[in-house]
């Protein structure tokens, strides 16, 4: 439906004059300079929006004349907006299209390169991308032509914004080049890495691991290493810390004893590194540096390195080393990892921060296979349990999502004597959304727990959630039924759980029949035709003439699925017309307005033909 | 025509109206409140809701908690805008749930439902800062004047947004007030939406507020027995513990914005009245989106209003 509302108001200053840009297709050349000329407005909207239509300009100029006239002019008319410039990088990056195809992809380098050198980074940044979506289109003479030098242009520009713009451009081009000019752009690199300014020094840091993946292997050794190591010992830790991802790229393409050679003393120094941020990207990446170093020495000492980790001082490292614990497994053997891990992780359940506990409680399932059955049930489980009684949800709810890693190792049974009332604790929480976490956690543990323990252990507790007095608990137990049905299949069903959700209908409390109601519609699809007819129906009929409007319609609106229900067996469909139409036709004549018009929804739901 | 079912999805969503539509709305639940009596008599079951001062999402934790409207038939007792960052949002979503489910939503006149009181606690700058203009505001302060004084549950609980007047002893008194105006600086109408019951007194008292007045045991007691009622139900006081129970279970105060203003640190509740008119209040924490603007740092043009 729409409704007329005012326009809203123009923003800026000056009104100025209305470009209508209809006409700019069909290359009316009044159309044309209309937008020229909005370009050069006070106003920042029209110039926005006259550069949104730079590719209609372009298109009815054709190729030539954009390439002669409008590049030139977009590259003169470089405006202070930064909103502006922004927009116009991105355009650029697409705009090959509009010079005649790759072959002149390097016109768009001119006003490219101008827009790297702009003050704000995200202009910066945004015209870089661009420059390297042209070079993949670009040929090898041209990049060798026109792109080579403005990267040498953009590496010895005299303000740090060109500089370290430069620094991003050097891996696309290097796969495009000849050998000579390979070695020419690692020697200009490399006195990115040596500028005095760190800014411009953690561009070539963060920048390396993408040049790193490009060149030769030789290469990596004699230039990627030395700038590396020289990177990863910079006074600044802004620095330092970039240098960990180009040290995982490096490592991927060593041998393990090239890797023991040449970046052991650098690992071990970043692992101990005085600043803390430095300390938890080397954290946070543990498992990827791990990986490529398959020598055992090495990796008794980074096992060492990762434990110290976890003891360290500052949470956001030892959180982030938690997030690597299933990968420190392959550092040493089943014995050894669970005789060294013991004691820091008992001492990481304790940890002061509740962000690392919760880090630590959704890691730590993975190490139950290493450590085993008997590992786990002697020393993980301790620890299981005590998360789960943590005072911080995040941490209860990291475990219980993950209890079938665990059941897969111990077993239900030592599972169920030690979680199970845990579990329930959680289940009775104050805080309603732990005890809602709890319930949608139920098909899964039930699932995995199978049918006799659920009969035995949580089935009381899903029925009690049905009369919880807040709404959401109860709408999620109905839900939690019906999985619970699919889970466990309709004979089942039949027999335990439907007969209490109908034994409520008759409770005196109004808000436990109403349940029943949403229960009963919720499972409907889930159950066979006969359930419905037998058990479900004969309840219902109690329901209609319920003394309170709410529940009476509730039972017109729980009468659509259930014939839905009815109508796929041969033996039930005529209840359809005996038993649903006559009571949505009674419900129809009541006296409250939406019982009314409930029970009308649902007939003509019945009598839809996609019904 | 307005399509309302669309409109509530939306707005339960916490996308606004249009001015339009809102103009269309106002237009016909104005319709509907002018029918409706003085004195509303409803049947229990029923959910009672106090304030709620524009905290949208405490609102929607209201719903979480106590079930959806129409499946659960609620009673406001008043006070859905000012001071919270979403006046708008809430009153458009409890004014769209009037119309459409008349029976299962009713809506009292608080204080705040005022354009005096609008214009310096919020509502008014909350309404130029989202539609530019003061249409808006304009249509739901004309709606505020329709909105009802009292609502009867069950011929025995008595359900007001602040307390008793001096002026009134029969519930028919009540009757033949007219309403529909901006809601006057004395008189039974100012009394009935800013009095506070006051557990030390016996009678009446001047009140601090300004407006209303303090009322004691004598007259709770004298107003329930001349009227042949059981209860007293009204909200306008903060309660740290989402409720107040006072003279001898003969009023509650039902309180339901929890950390009130975003920093108050209180609970809420809403009550439930069964069909047997037995009382049970279920208490609430802030909803945890309530709790991350309560976290921002400083303070934006609009939450200055809670001095």
């Amino acid at each position: 439906m729409s409704i007329d509302s005012a326009p809203p108001a123009a923003p800026g200053p000056s009104p100025g004059p209305h470009y209508d840009f209809q006409d700019a297709q069909s290359g009316d050349l009044g159309a044309l300079a209309a937008i020229a000329d909005a370009m050069k407005s006070d106003n920042l909207t029209d110039r926005l929006e006259s550069l949104k239509r730079l590719g209609i300009l372009a298109l009815a100029m054709g190729e030539e004349r954009t390439r002669d006239e409008l590049i030139p002019f977009l590259d003169e008319s470089i405006d202070d907006e930064d909103e502006l410039l922004l927009a116009l990088a991105e355009l650029l990056g697409d705009f090959v299209q509009y010079v005649g195809g790759p072959k002149y992809a390097y016109v768009l380098l001119r006003p490219l390169e101008n827009l790297a050198a702009a003050e704000e980074t995200v202009v910066r940044e945004k015209a870089t991308e661009s420059i390297n979506k042209l070079v993949e289109v670009m040929d090898q003479l041209h990049v060798e032509e026109y792109l080579i030098p403005c990267i040498a242009r953009l590496s010895s520009g005299e303000w740090f914004t060109s500089r370290s713009s430069a620094a991003g451009l050097y891996a696309s081009a290097y796969g495009k080049v000849t050998d000579a000019i390979q070695s020419k752009l690692r020697a200009g690199y490399e006195a990115l890495c040596k500028d005095d300014m760190p800014m411009i020094r953690r561009a070539a840091a963060s920048n390396l691991e993408s040049l790193v993946k490009k060149i030769e292997k030789d290469h990596v050794i004699s230039f990627a290493i030395p700038n590396f190591r020289l990177l990863a010992d910079d006074d600044q830790d802004s620095v330092r810390l970039l240098t960990v991802e180009p040290l995982v790229a490096i490592t991927k393409r060593l041998t393990t004893d090239e890797c023991k050679q040449y970046l052991g003393e650098s690992v071990q120094k970043l692992c101990v590194d005085k600043s803390w941020r430095v300390r938890y990207m080397v954290a946070d990446h543990f498992i990827a540096i791990a990986t490529n170093i398959k020598d055992q020495e090495l990796q008794e000492e980074l096992l060492s390195v990762a434990i110290s980790l976890m003891h360290d001082s500052e949470a956001e490292v030892r959180g982030a080393i938690c997030t690597q614990l299933d990968g420190l497994a392959d550092l040493a053997t089943p014995e050894a990892i669970v005789a060294r891990l013991q004691a820091p992780l008992q001492e990481l359940v304790d940890d002061p921060s509740q962000h690392v506990r919760a880090t630590l409680a959704k890691h730590i399932g993975s190490l139950c296979s290493v450590f085993g059955k008997e590992g786990t049930l002697e020393h993980l489980l301790p620890l299981l349990l005590r998360l789960l009684k943590d005072s911080f949800p995040d941490v209860r709810l990291n475990i219980i999502s993950k209890l079938d890693v665990v059941d897969s190792v111990v077993g239900i049974d030592s599972l169920s004597q030690s979680l199970l009332p845990a579990i329930v604790e959680l289940a009775e929480d104050k805080q309603w959304r732990v005890r809602l976490a709890i319930i949608e956690y139920v098909p899964l543990i039930a699932s995995q727990l199978g049918v006799q323990f659920f009969d035995e252990q949580l089935s009381n507790l899903c029925m009690s959630w049905l009369g919880d007095p807040v709404y959401s608990i109860r709408e999620a137990a109905t839900a939690n039924l019906k999985k619970l049905t699919e889970v466990f299949g309709v004979d089942w069903a039949r027999a335990t759980i439907i007969p209490k959700i109908l034994a409520m209908a008759t409770h005196p409390n109004y808000l436990y029949r109403m349940t029943t109601i949403f229960a009963i519609t919720t499972i409907a699809p889930s159950v066979t035709p006969d359930i419905v007819r037998d058990l479900i129906l004969p309840s219902l009929e109690g329901l209609v003439n319920d003394q309170i409007p709410n529940i009476r319609f509730n039972v017109a609106k729980s009468l659509e699925p259930l014939t839905a229900v009815l109508r796929k067996s041969p033996e039930t469909t005529s209840l359809e017309s005996s038993i649903i139409r006559p009571t949505l036709a009674r419900l129809e004549e009541d006296p409250d307005p939406d019982v009314r018009y409930f029970a009308h929804r649902s007939l003509m739901a019945i009598d839809s033909p996609a019904a | 025509m307005v399509d309302l079912d669309n409109c509530i999805e939306r707005l339960y969503n916490g996308t606004l109206l249009s001015e339009g539509e809102i103009s269309q709305i106002c237009i016909l639940v104005q319709e509907l409140l002018a029918e409706e009596p003085n004195v509303v008599h409803i049947s229990a079951p029923v959910t009672v809701i106090g304030d709620v001062h524009g905290q949208f999402f405490d609102l929607l934790e209201i719903f979480q908690i106590g079930g959806k409207c129409p499946d659960t038939n609620y009673l406001f007792l008043g006070d859905y805008v000012d001071r919270g960052q979403h006046s708008v949002e809430t009153i458009s979503l409890l004014i769209c749930l009037k119309l459409r489910y008349p029976q299962r939503m009713q809506l009292l006149r608080g204080n705040h439902e005022s354009r005096n009181i609008t214009k310096t606690y919020g509502f008014y700058a909350e309404c130029m800062h989202k539609y530019g203009n003061a249409g808006v505001w304009r249509d739901f302060t004309n709606v505020f004047d329709f909105l009802t004084l009292s609502v009867m549950i069950n011929d025995s609980i008595f359900c007001v947004h602040g307390g008793l007047s001096p002026s009134i002893l029969l519930v028919d008194q009540l009757k033949v007030l007219d309403r529909f105006d901006e809601i006057p600086h004395e008189g039974a109408l100012a009394d009935l939406l800013w009095s506070d019951p006051d557990a030390d007194i016996k009678t009446f008292n001047r009140s601090q507020r300004g407006a209303g007045f303090t009322f004691g045991s004598d007259v709770v007691e004298r107003f329930l027995h001349v009227n042949g009622l059981s209860h007293i139900l009204r909200a306008h006081q903060l309660c740290m513990e989402g409720y107040l129970v006072l003279f001898n279970d003969r009023l509650s105060t039902v309180w339901s914005a929890p950390n009130y203003c975003y920093r108050c640190g209180n609970v809420a509740s809403l009550l439930n009245v069964d069909p047997y008119l037995q009382r049970d209040f279920i208490t609430f924490d802030a909803a945890p989106d309530s709790t991350a603007i309560a976290n921002q740092p400083t303070p934006t043009p609009d939450n200055m209003y809670f001095l």
